[in-house]
């Protein structure tokens, strides 16, 4: 038993290192002679409690999106390697979103998501909905352990709760350690189930905005499956080097829609949006526009790695993503960050990240009036093609009582195009793709208690 | 043909480097740092990974796929 507690002490990287193993024979001595096993085993009482928490704020320009999160993730050390991990999330988002329908040269009228009420946009301007307001709580739970010597396995519960819908989910990991822990194979499972229950119901695919106060194009609620598999390698390549590459699969299957997407419907000449005059006694949309219509299964696969390597201080973390799906979206992401020591308690780390997408197969700015409809079709600008830079820098200090603290600043910049085929008449003289960009701001504080 | 043979001489220098790869676990002194953990960031990974799939058609990759969220 008391030599079990001694054992907790090294860590499982350095368990077989030769001072470790002088200090067990040490302390193992001790114990023999009845001397100093208490107060070892006091020290092993320390630091069960890690928390780390942080405090997120997102704000997108033109009084878009704005979203204040805070995340509060707590893990318990059990001994022998053996961890339970809590995080609690809140979320509270205001703000502005793009609906998918195009610019016109006129103000337009739109009936909001509720069907209750309805919103105009400018003339020139891309249509925002600003009826976007929610309020998120997520919880993760994960217990984590070894499995004989050489084998982790993990499993954890998520569960999260906004206005519109509810998530959750299961997931499962096991991982081996091969060639004195350089290598590590990993393989998780993940399944979540979620409850979409959208403001104002689920309007059918491709049906029209209709006027305020009638809904009969909407049902009432729906949901979606998706099951995740994922398997990795991590090695290590030198004494300061360490690599990980991810292979993953992931399915969805259900209802894959944004609800309050829409697209316009154009004249094919003039490309300008066919008009439509609302019920007599009735306000509603002076356009004719349509929900959007996804397929409702979506297979993904992403390869990742990463890098990371130490120059005795500074240390420099690259990583690239590849993602496909069965949508046509491909997408690169590279990301590099460089953590730069100051002094012997601060760092700074400066942050950069790349990302591109080709646009969805089913992809449309905007549809045309007088022919056939596809079968899916959407304008919401996050399938289409676009260019992403994050770049950003981050400040740490260690405290003399073994926390940190951390302040985090960030610049988003998205800008895509409409395809030019996909661009009729009057459309190419005025803002296709609402370009966004966006602050992040974070402070982080992680600290251990007993 | 060029390309080919050339990817050959990268996979066979990759390859003879494999048996060199790793370390003596006396050697981890750098590789047990915290900020050399792959994962040692779980939170700011985590918010970005809920920010980029709410913004981007992709998610995931370093963990499982994301979601969990009507933002997307």
């Amino acid at each position: 038993m008391r030599l079990q507690l001694i054992d907790d002490t090294t860590m499982n990287d350095e368990r077989n290192n030769p001072k470790n193993i002088g200090a067990a024979l040490t302390a193992a001595s001790c114990a023999l002679l009845g001397t100093a096993v208490a107060a070892k085993a006091e020290a092993q009482e320390l630091h069960r409690w890690f928390f780390d928490t942080a405090l997120l704020y997102y704000g997108e320009s033109d009084d878009r999106v704005q979203d204040l999160s805070a995340t509060i993730g707590a893990t318990r050390d059990f001994g022998d390697e053996r961890s339970l991990g809590l995080t609690l999330t809140a979320d509270t988002l205001t703000g502005a979103s793009a609906s998918g329908a195009i610019a016109l040269d006129r103000p337009q009228t739109f009936t909001s998501p509720s069907g209750n009420a309805f919103y105009t946009t400018a003339a020139g301007e891309v249509p925002l909905d600003d009826t976007f307001l929610d309020t998120r709580f997520a919880l993760n739970v994960n217990w984590s352990q070894p499995l004989g010597r050489l084998y982790n396995v993990s499993g954890g519960v998520g569960f999260s709760t906004e206005y519109d819908y509810t998530h959750l989910g299961v997931n499962l990991g096991l991982s081996r350690d091969f060639d004195k822990r350089n290598t590590t194979l990993s393989v998780g499972l993940a399944y979540s189930q979620d409850d979409i229950d959208p403001v104002g119901g689920a309007p059918l695919p491709l049906s029209q905005m209709l006027d305020v106060g009638i809904q009969s194009n909407k049902l009432s609620t729906d949901s979606k499956d998706v099951i995740d598999l994922l398997f990795g390698v991590t090695q290590v390549l030198g004494r300061s080097t360490v690599m990980r590459v991810n292979y993953s699969y992931s399915q969805s299957s259900g209802y894959l829609n944004d609800p309050y997407k829409i697209l316009s419907v154009v004249d094919p000449v003039t490309g300008d949006t066919i008009t439509r005059v609302p019920t007599v006694g009735l306000s509603g949309p002076d356009g004719v526009y349509l929900y959007e219509s996804r397929p409702d299964s979506r297979a993904k696969q992403s390869l990742f790695s990463e890098v990371k390597h130490s120059f005795a201080g500074p240390v420099l973390h690259v990583s690239y993503r590849f993602m496909t799906d069965d949508w046509s979206i491909d997408s690169h992401t590279l990301e590099t960050r460089f953590r730069w020591p100051v002094g012997s308690s601060n760092f700074i780390e400066p942050q950069l990240r790349f990302y591109t997408q080709s646009e969805a197969e089913f992809y449309r700015s905007s549809l045309v009036s007088g022919r056939a409809l596809p079968e899916f079709a959407s304008a919401d600008f996050r399938l289409g093609q676009f260019d992403a830079t994050t770049i950003g820098i981050k400040f740490g200090h260690r405290t003399a009582g073994g926390g940190e603290w951390s302040t985090r600043l960030e610049y988003y910049q998205q800008s895509g195009d409409v395809p030019e085929e996909q661009i009729i008449g009057n459309q190419s003289g005025r803002e296709q793709y609402p370009d966004l960009s966006a602050v992040i701001l974070q402070f982080a504080y992680r600290f251990k208690l007993q | 043909m060029q390309r080919t043979r050339g990817a050959l001489v990268i996979m066979v220098f990759a390859l003879s480097g494999c048996a060199n790869l790793g370390v003596e676990p006396w050697e981890r002194d750098v590789l047990a740092r915290p900020e050399m953990s792959l994962d040692s960031n779980p939170v700011d990974a985590a918010l970005d990974d809920h920010i980029y799939f709410s913004k981007e058609a992709s998610s995931g990759g370093r963990g499982f796929g994301g979601g969990g969220c009507g933002c997307n």
